[in-house]
């Protein structure tokens, strides 16, 4: 719904910020879905009458007017709007006018100069009407600014209306519910019900058939109106609400449908068949339709109605689809004089279906579909009565024709202060419980016992307290009934049924942020390092491995015997004062001499292929205090995997070793540096490397010394089999990878060529090395480096070996050409030579 | 003319009954239905007949080509199956040889019954802490309302190192830990290893796990403990299993208690495992003492709490029938490999 600032702004003092309305909006439950500003127009921009127009030759509708705006000043505008006539009261930009869209500039159009523009509403940004050039009431004085014509500058903002507010679908409505929130007066327009007087020749007759479906019917008449274009004001409102001014009888029941959120029509009175064709008034009867019976709307077309739709009726046939649209045998025309007005309530749900069947929407099904109270009625009546008197003069027939035959009775609801304080988390005073729902129209009415229905004598009300207190107790030291405040809610709030409806104003209100956050539960635990460890453990369990899980002692002797630095085992050993045995008197610093056991263990009952490992804390000295880092060591001997009839399973080797670390470094998302610098002690020098995340050490690995193997009793000579081992620093990984999250690259829009290159290179240069150096020859283009081949045999040179490797090129902002392909291998190929003075095969 | 229809109908029942290959059936087909086969030819010698018997014999005529086709459509059935009866046996698999599994190894024991417990717990609403395994006699004894004489500090129980400091008897002192850092409403369990002197034998380990539960929270009484410890019950062990508390001292709770559930070996009936009582211990609880708060600064008289513990080793052996618990530390490869088809 589209609210105007400068029209609500009647109703109620609106904070000069605007910013702060919406805020204020969005969090009492009217949420703002768009703002759009109209900022005031140059002082440039003046009302002009346009003293002559004439058709510029040969040209199909372009004019030369002479304008004048003000004083002595005149000036030549060409205009090619179909409404520019001589003597119109329009708004001319003058040259050098910046408008919302274009800047105004003298111009010479098929010849003839134009120091000007006439402009249209959506050239000015106060409408979408690009129809024509405006055209202002004939008594507008010219040369002034436009600004309080439009009233400018404004803000209209886009509302959402949740469906349980149907109070909200007009400007009084939202200016209530402010008033509320923003604890601001309000100034409601003061609507003073029109008697009206006896008319002997005009008279309606009216009969309500349905009442399941029309609540309420109420009919003016009036008679003796003047049908014309509406004053200014009414034309702005209603353009801002992106209504297209149609004549000031119209206009007012459009009017006071957005002012009140209760739609309106207006019949011609004349056009309204009798009952008895001879002598009877014209009626008005409101019952379900005919099946079939046609029906010409308002929008030129025909409907075929059915049972299920209400109908508004004269005498003999269907004269507007109940609060859907009118119908266009009985609309207002040049013609009419008389007019009987309708303010009526209908059942929500026969408007919807009506509505939804025939693909009819409209501002008024829009408001019908929400259930709108039948108090309001009359008021909505009232309002376009003493509007359509004082723009079309006339006057009203007879008192108000109203069949109600079930007067809605005001509801009394029960709140208890101690629910609100359960529900919502806070408590809030009765006297500002009083003073928000008053301000919402409510009514306090007195304390009572608390009761869960509606009430709708107030009679019935009972107060414990109250009794008490007329029994000649005058000291309460405690209201010993179920304290509750019982309020008459207003008519208009058809949505508030319950005491939880209530609540929800008053939390509202009062506002979400004032809800103080009650801690259900302190976060305490560490959720990435428990999902990392998990995620390490199962890769292990899903490459083979079995999990070891020994004492956390270790034996001093044993540390000597895989070669543990003495100096570091000297610094970092923790010894127990009352220790079980020798060989568990210090806290380990190493979990590979109880793995060697372990294996040694395994060995001896029978199992040669063994992929065994333990994740868990070392514990060591750290100054006076001590750390306790959680590690992982792996041990690896005999074959890959499981043997398989079809084909045999490949002894554990180093690129297997590798391969395990650098999926697991991959999958936890890490990019990894590798080094031989290190040299872990226990490891044959030719075997081993390590894994680097910028300077952290991730994991090494490496081929088991034979000598320490023989040392933990393991018959190495016997076995035939190398023992690998894998370490991994659990507690490095955990900090790199802690608010690690992938992020997504949009994919390729241009295909990827492959190209491959075989060449022959010296041993000992390494893959790694020469995939870089490939790479940092055009980043942009080659995308990646893999190899697929690696060759040493008869065909190549001792010392050498031939690589076989494919590169992947692509090219993000268009498809790579052949040529341009050819171009990058052939650098590759030449950087490779003169770097490396490879051969190619 | 109808003697002739007739005749070329016996004969195409035995052509095509003798074709012996789907070759020979197209041959017969070429040589019937063909351009320039019999009936062909037969719909040829219409135009020759008087106009009066022409609609009479097309319809005799167009019965017989419908006979052959039919006929040929049949025997190509016969021939089909009879010749998916004699395949080719160099594709045949053996379906019923072991699949190629991919690498499998196992979890230990252990670890998966730690897992399961602080699934169980998680999925309650609880936290995950965890503390050192080398602590101090404040946390682990002091803390805790453990008497300066209690004997359970002694060198005989507890182990000590050179620094000062000694190796946890029980994870309470993550509980300590929380509740120095964090105020209430707490709700964590601390998973870990726990260390005492006691000499390996079927039911005791130097080196042993647990998992603590503690909750601190305004309102909690034991009847929250009890909730609590027959849900971990019933997820743990089965919806059938009932558990109980049985009064008990320990130095940091009041009211204490011990914690039995229904023999999972004979569902309560009494037997073996669980010494004919029907029920099996499974830890200790009880609402945490008002000492303990008021040495961490909680104040009692606003809040209250429950704490439990029990003994992974002791859950993993009655889950999975394992007789003694220095199996556990054997890290035996044949008994890991029992457990690699676990559910976690």
């Amino acid at each position: 719904m589209r609210i105007s600032l400068s029209w609500l702004g009647k109703y109620i003092d609106l904070p000069a910020d605007t910013d702060k309305l919406i805020q204020t909006l969005t969090f009492s439950g009217i949420e703002v879905e768009a703002v759009e500003k109209l900022p005031a127009l140059p002082e440039s921009v003046v009302t002009a009458k346009v003293i002559s127009a004439s058709r510029i030759p040969e040209t199909d509708h372009l004019m030369v007017c002479q304008v004048e705006y003000g004083g002595s000043q005149a000036t030549q505008v060409v205009c090619g709007a179909p409404n520019c006539h001589a003597g119109m009261i329009s708004v001319l930009a003058l040259p050098g006018t910046e408008l919302p869209q274009l800047t105004i500039k003298s111009a010479r159009l098929k010849g003839v100069e134009s120091h000007g523009m006439l402009c249209s509403e959506r050239e000015l940004g106060v409408s979408d009407n690009h129809a024509g050039i405006i055209e202002l009431d004939p008594d507008t004085p010219v040369g002034v600014s436009v600004n309080g014509i439009y009233e400018l500058p404004d803000a209209v903002l886009e509302l959402e209306i949740t469906p349980n507010r149907s109070d909200l679908l007009g400007y009084l409505g939202i200016a209530r519910d402010l008033s509320a929130s923003l604890g601001l007066p309000l100034k409601m327009p003061e609507i003073k019900p029109v008697e009206g007087e006896p008319c002997a020749d005009t008279k309606l007759e009216l009969i309500l058939e349905d009442s399941q479906k029309c609540p309420r019917y109420t009919a003016r008449l009036l008679s003796g109106v003047t049908l014309k274009d509406s004053p200014q004001w009414l034309k702005t409102a209603l353009v801002k609400s992106r209504l297209r001014p149609i004549n000031n009888l119209v206009d007012v029941t459009n009017y006071v449908m957005l002012e009140t959120g209760h739609p309106l029509h207006a019949f011609d009175y004349d056009k309204l068949l009798p009952l008895q064709a001879e002598d009877g008034h014209p009626a008005i009867v409101v019952r379900k339709a005919r099946s079939g019976e046609e029906f010409l709307a308002l929008d030129g077309k025909s409907y075929q109605l059915d049972e299920n739709d209400l109908v508004i009726a004269d005498g003999q046939r269907a004269s507007a689809l109940a609060g859907v649209i009118g119908g266009k045998d009985t609309a207002i025309s040049d013609s009419t004089r008389k007019i009987v007005l309708e303010a009526a309530s209908f059942e929500p749900m026969t408007i919807r279906s009506t509505s939804y069947k025939h693909k009819i929407s409209t501002d008024s099904a829009y408001r019908f579909e929400r259930q709108l109270s039948p108090s309001v009625t009359a008021q909505a009546s009232d309002r376009a009565v003493e509007l359509l008197l004082e723009t079309a003069g006339g006057k009203v027939c007879h008192a108000i024709y109203d069949a109600y035959p079930e007067p809605e009775r005001p509801r009394c609801l029960a709140l208890r202060p101690r629910r609100f304080t359960e529900l919502i988390g806070y408590p809030l005073e009765s006297e500002q419980i009083i003073t928000y729902l008053e301000a919402l129209g409510c009514k306090f009415l007195q304390y009572g016992t608390w009761q869960e229905k509606p009430v709708y004598d107030p009679q019935q009300i009972h107060c414990h307290h109250l009794e008490e207190q007329k029994a000649g107790k005058t000291e309460f030291t405690e209201i010993d009934c179920d304290h509750a405040l019982y309020f008459q809610i207003p008519h208009y709030r058809v949505d508030l049924t319950r005491e939880a409806d209530l609540i929800e104003e008053l939390a509202r209100l009062d506002g979400y942020d004032k809800i103080p956050r009650k801690k259900a539960v302190q976060r305490i635990m560490d959720r990435h390092a428990h999902r990392v460890r998990r995620e390490i453990e199962d890769h292990f369990v899903q490459a083979g491995f079995y999990e070891m899980l020994n004492y956390s002692f270790s034996d001093p002797e044993q540390l000597t015997a895989i070669n543990f630095p003495p100096n570091e085992a000297e610094s970092k050993l923790l010894r127990l004062v009352n220790p079980q045995s020798s060989n568990q008197s210090a806290m380990r610093v190493s979990l590979l001499p109880q793995l060697l056991a372990n294996l040694n263990y395994n060995l001896n009952h029978g199992e040669r292929d063994l992929k065994v490992m333990e994740m868990g804390k070392l514990y060591w000295k750290d100054g006076n205090s001590y750390r306790e880092p959680l590690h992982l060591t792996a041990l690896l001997t005999g074959k890959i995997g499981p043997g398989h009839w079809q084909d045999k399973p490949a002894d554990i080797g180093f690129f297997h070793v590798k391969g395990i670390a650098e999926s697991l470094l991959d999958k936890l998302g890490l990019q990894i540096a590798s080094s031989c610098e290190d040299q872990q002690p226990w490891l044959t020098a030719a075997d081993n490397l390590a894994f680097y995340c910028a300077d952290t050490l991730c994991a090494c690995l490496g081929r088991l010394k034979s000598e320490i193997a023989e040392k933990a009793g393991i018959d190495i000579h016997n076995l035939k089999q190398d023992i690998w081992v894998l370490d991994v620093e659990v507690e490095n990984l955990i900090g790199l990878t802690r608010d690690s999250q992938p992020r997504f690259v949009p994919l390729p829009r241009y295909p990827a060529v492959t190209r491959d290159i075989s060449f022959v290179i010296d041993l000992t240069v390494p893959y790694a090395k020469i995939a870089a150096a490939i790479e940092a020859v055009d980043p942009r283009l080659i995308s990646s480096v893999s190899v697929f081949d690696e060759y040493r045999g008869k065909q190549v040179p001792t010392g050498q070996r031939s690589l076989s490797l494919r590169l992947m090129l692509q090219d993000k902002e268009k498809t790579l050409t052949d040529e341009r392909v050819e171009q990058v291998v052939a650098s590759v190929l030449k950087m490779l030579e003169s770097t490396w003075q490879i051969q190619m095969r | 003319m109808k003697e002739k229809l007739k005749e070329v109908a016996a004969q195409a029942q035995t052509d095509i009954a003798a074709c012996s290959s789907i070759n020979d059936l197209l041959n017969a087909k070429a040589r019937y239905l063909g351009k320039k086969s019999l009936v062909s030819n037969l719909y040829g010698q219409l135009r020759e007949l008087p106009e009066a018997d022409r609609p009479a014999f097309g319809q005799l005529l167009n019965e017989l080509k419908a006979d052959v086709e039919k006929m040929l459509k049949q025997r190509e059935l016969e021939l089909k199956q009879a010749g998916r009866e004699q395949q080719d046996l160099s594709g045949f698999q053996d379906l019923s040889l072991p699949g190629i599994y991919p690498a499998r190894g196992a979890l230990h024991p252990l670890t998966l019954v730690r897992r399961q417990i602080e699934d169980v717990f998680i999925g309650l609403g609880f936290e995950i802490a965890e503390g050192p395994d080398i602590d101090d006699e404040f946390h682990n004894f002091d803390a805790l309302n453990t008497p300066e004489d209690h004997p359970s500090r002694n060198l005989a129980d507890t182990f000590y190192l050179e620094n000062g400091y000694l190796l946890r008897t029980q994870t309470s002192t993550v509980q300590v830990r929380t509740m120095e850092k964090y105020a209430p409403p707490i709700y964590i369990i601390s998973p870990g290893r726990c260390y005492r002197n006691d000499k390996p034998d079927p039911s005791h380990s130097p080196v042993f796990h647990q998992v603590e539960a503690l909750v601190v929270d305004k309102g909690i009484s034991m009847a929250d403990l009890k909730d609590t410890l027959q849900n971990f019950a019933q997820i743990m062990f089965g919806q059938e299993v009932r558990s109980r508390i049985r009064p008990h001292f320990f130095p940091f709770t009041e009211p204490s208690a011990e914690i039995d559930i229904s023999c999972v070996n004979c569902q309560g009936q009494g037997c073996r495992v669980c010494k004919n009582s029907g029920w099996l211990e499974l830890g200790g609880a009880g609402m945490v003492d008002p000492n303990v708060f008021k040495i961490l600064g909680i104040d009692p008289e606003i809040y209250s709490g429950y704490a439990l513990g029990v003994g992974v080793e002791r859950i993993a052996m009655l889950k999975y029938n394992i007789p003694d618990m220095r199996i556990l530390f054997e890290n035996d490869v044949r008994m890991l490999r029992q457990f690699s088809g676990v559910l976690q």
